[in-house]
């Protein structure tokens, strides 16, 4: 999916004209790549989300450069509300690029019917694919994954062209029984009071006591 | 028991300023969904564990719940009618430093309807003000 974006040019760098720029309602870019001199941009904010909300990983910018990117970085403040700094790298379509695919699982799993827990443990997965062929998200079909099934990454059914840059033997996907109720908490508590580092424990047993 | 560390360095802490938001562990990452923190504040071992049974009791053993945060700090306090002085207190609880962005929870393997309803439920427990988050694509 390749969305296109309005950028503008920026010639003044810095936070502080960074911060000037975002107070406009504009977020600062930068876009590199292909052995060519990088170029400092800015686009409207509205527009960004709108590209972002799409899940387009490769754009068409327009305005101040003509060329498609791939969308390499893209930072949120504090609290993931508002983007403040993305960056662009150059691609052509026929580039082979690595790239994050968030992976979505497909169909209702017999597992959990049987009272296990479906785990996605792998959210995205990075593939090698080209700039013109990047898949919007890499489904896990979950339809004949029973209780303690697993699904790694060799499992999934990949684009043709496009390959999984993480181990085959990755999983991606388990169907597992549920832990007892305070099963986990048991394991990361320990007694009444911690252990002491560098300290010998008193005859007791007891740590001994902070000297003041 | 709630949560303490197995091994310290120190039995107690000084209590120290929470400046800034936080860098890290402000993201979505286990899980689909998440509870954030809006402002500065400790969370208590005994809040943290009983934000858990809440979450656990809605849950009932469908989705997952990832606790993010840990009680590292020891606080102290003296007795009362104690007079000033004699050194500090003895450590009476333990508690979590949050920074205003902090992940606290995070929910996977359900719905947003039903995560919404469980973070729900824990946020009434929290000494911070939290807000609903999502995961994240980009």
């Amino acid at each position: 999916m390749s969305d296109s974006l309005e950028v503008i040019a920026r010639t003044a760098n810095g936070t502080r004209e960074s911060r000037r720029l975002r107070r406009q309602g504009l977020v600062p870019a930068i876009l590199y790549g292909h052995g060519i001199e990088c170029v400092h941009l800015s686009a409207k904010r509205e527009l960004l989300e709108a590209v972002i909300r799409h899940g387009s990983r490769v754009v068409e910018l327009k305005g101040a450069v003509q060329t498609s990117a791939l969308v390499r970085e893209l930072q949120w403040d504090t609290f993931g509300v508002e983007p403040i700094h993305i960056d662009f790298l150059r691609v052509s379509a026929s580039d082979r690029i690595r790239v994050k695919v968030p992976i979505d699982l497909k169909g209702e799993c017999p597992g959990q019917r049987a009272g296990g827990i479906l785990s996605l443990l792998l959210h995205e997965i990075e593939l090698e694919c080209t700039a013109d062929a990047v898949p919007e998200k890499i489904h896990a079909l979950v339809a004949k994954l029973e209780l303690g099934g697993l699904i790694k990454v060799r499992d999934l059914d990949l684009p043709k062209g496009s390959r999984a840059v993480a181990d085959a033997d990755e999983t991606v996907v388990s169907c597992v029984v549920p832990l007892h109720k305070g099963d986990d908490v048991a394991a990361a508590t320990g007694g009444v009071e911690p252990e002491l580092i560098g300290r010998k424990p008193t005859e007791e047993g007891e740590p001994e006591a902070e000297e003041a | 028991m709630a949560l303490m560390p197995k091994r310290v360095k120190h039995r107690k802490n000084q209590r120290g300023r929470i400046r800034g938001d936080a860098s890290r562990g402000n993201r979505v990452v286990f899980g689909d969904f998440g509870l954030q923190a809006e402002q500065p504040g400790w969370l208590a071992a005994a809040t943290i564990e009983a934000g858990r049974i809440a979450a656990q009791q809605y849950l009932r053993e469908e989705g997952r719940l990832f606790v993010r945060v840990f009680p590292h700090k020891s606080i102290t306090s003296i007795p009362l009618e104690t007079r000033m002085g004699k050194g500090k207190g003895e450590p009476e609880y333990w508690a979590a430093v949050i920074k205003p962005g902090t992940i606290l929870y995070e929910i996977g393997g359900v719905s947003e309807e039903a995560a919404r309803v469980c973070l729900a439920r824990l946020a009434h427990k929290m000494p911070v003000r939290v807000r609903f988050v999502k995961r994240r694509l980009m």
